[in-house]
């Protein structure tokens, strides 16, 4: 096969975004596809450099054939939705039942989304993995807080050598993601702006004292309003083919859910912090396209 | 006329459906009987045959099985299957009433195909 026609199957390898097996049988179908019509056409009297181009010609624009080809697998099934929306469902109602201040409870939701998210990541990472993913990187940041309550002195050591690491890991944990669609980073970094504004919210400091319980217990039902409200998003995400739809799903959820923080937390959304963590977290959503094709041109 | 481009949308699965009733075929085969049976109506970028195809497959339609020739190279032919024959039937039914109702209007001396 010719450097043109290797390229042509690349891309459109590259921008349909296909699970490995689903990738393998329509990539071989191409190419088998590709040679029939070689064949014929050299057999017409062709030269092979014509007959590529007539070849490719006929098949059609890279873009399309590979818009086509998302759109007809995107689509994920109802347990596909079931288990997406499941960790936010999860995580709301450990706030709606207040569930939260049960350690056994947290303790069984953590311990749900490990063990969910390794059986998904070892096992092909479909894309229902990927909300789970994201409730994984949790204790990182819960790990980095309770570091701030070290004896004086401690924190100031262990900090610099803990949040480089814990970045480090978060930023290949994106881009291992970002290889295979960089959507499923935005779908798993969603939930990110989210916790740390509640966080923000409940405790600007960043530390835990008896009035941040208090705010907690009165935030209590609007987080988990806003997880349940992601839980929705990601049901419906999975069900959408097309890919415009999705990035306009999740940065409207994103919107929606950004208001309830700042509405809840400022008591109104006509300030200057609202726009500005709305930059930022579609900032958020952007970054994995911007990284995505950051990957391809290396 | 501009022939059908895009076999993605519109009718395409009823005609892949209807191709694929008579025998099993691969996607290069698809490609050339709906052009010849068309008499060159049905002349669209080639690429598209397949999402188009495996639509139809995920959907239950028809059912795709890897064969080897004995040169050693391999084709995926495309089987209906019960569930593809009941849609056809159904499909087919509705574009014959919808090709009498258009033929009544535009040829009003005639009383059906």
């Amino acid at each position: 096969m010719t450097l043109n026609l290797t390229q042509y199957l690349e891309s459109i390898r590259s921008d349909a975004r296909l699970d490995h097996s689903d990738e393998t049988v329509i990539m071989s179908e191409l190419e088998a596809h590709i040679e029939d019509s070689l064949q014929e056409l050299i057999g017409s009297g062709l030269t092979k450099e014509e007959a590529t181009k007539t070849c490719l010609a006929q098949m059609g624009s890279t873009k399309s054939i590979a818009r086509q080809i998302y759109e007809a697998y995107s689509q994920g099934s109802w347990k596909q939705v079931l288990l997406a929306s499941m960790p936010h469902f999860l995580f709301g109602l450990l706030f709606v039942l207040n569930w939260w201040q049960y350690p056994t409870w947290v303790s069984i939701v953590l311990v749900l989304i490990l063990a969910t998210t390794a059986y998904g990541w070892f096992h092909g990472k479909p894309a229902w993995v990927f909300p789970w993913l994201g409730y994984t990187l949790l204790p990182v940041l819960v790990v980095g807080l309770m570091l701030l309550y070290l004896p004086r002195g401690w924190s100031f050591l262990v900090l610099p050598v803990y949040f480089p690491l814990a970045l480090w890991w978060l930023i290949r944990i994106v881009i291992m993601t970002t290889r295979r669609d960089w959507l499923f980073s935005s779908l798993m970094l969603l939930p990110l702006p989210i916790i740390i504004g509640w966080l923000l919210a409940i405790s600007a400091s960043g530390r835990f004292s008896e009035e941040s319980l208090q705010r907690l217990y009165y935030f209590a039902p609007w987080i988990g309003l806003s997880f349940m409200g992601l839980a929705l998003t990601i049901a419906v995400f999975i069900r959408l083919r097309q890919r415009w739809l999705r990035v306009s799903l999740l940065a409207a959820s994103s919107l929606f859910t950004l208001s309830l923080v700042v509405y809840h937390s400022t008591g109104a959304l006509i300030n200057l912090v609202f726009p500005g963590l709305l930059i930022i977290m579609w900032g958020g959503l952007l970054v994995p396209l911007l990284l995505e094709r950051r990957l391809k041109n290396k | 006329m501009e022939p059908k481009r895009d076999l993605l949308k519109g009718s395409s699965g009823y005609l892949l459906l209807s191709l694929l009733e008579q025998q099993a075929m691969y996607g290069y085969q698809i490609v050339k009987e709906l052009e010849v049976r068309s008499q060159g109506y049905f002349r669209f970028k080639e690429g598209t045959l397949y999402p188009a195809l495996h639509r139809l497959e995920k959907s239950g339609l028809i059912n795709g099985t890897w064969e080897v020739l004995p040169n050693g190279r391999q084709r995926r032919y495309y089987h209906i299957t019960a569930r593809g024959q009941a849609k056809l039937a159904e499909e087919k039914t509705q574009w014959l009433d919808f090709f009498t109702a258009v033929k009544l209007i535009l040829q009003p001396e005639s009383k059906g195909i």
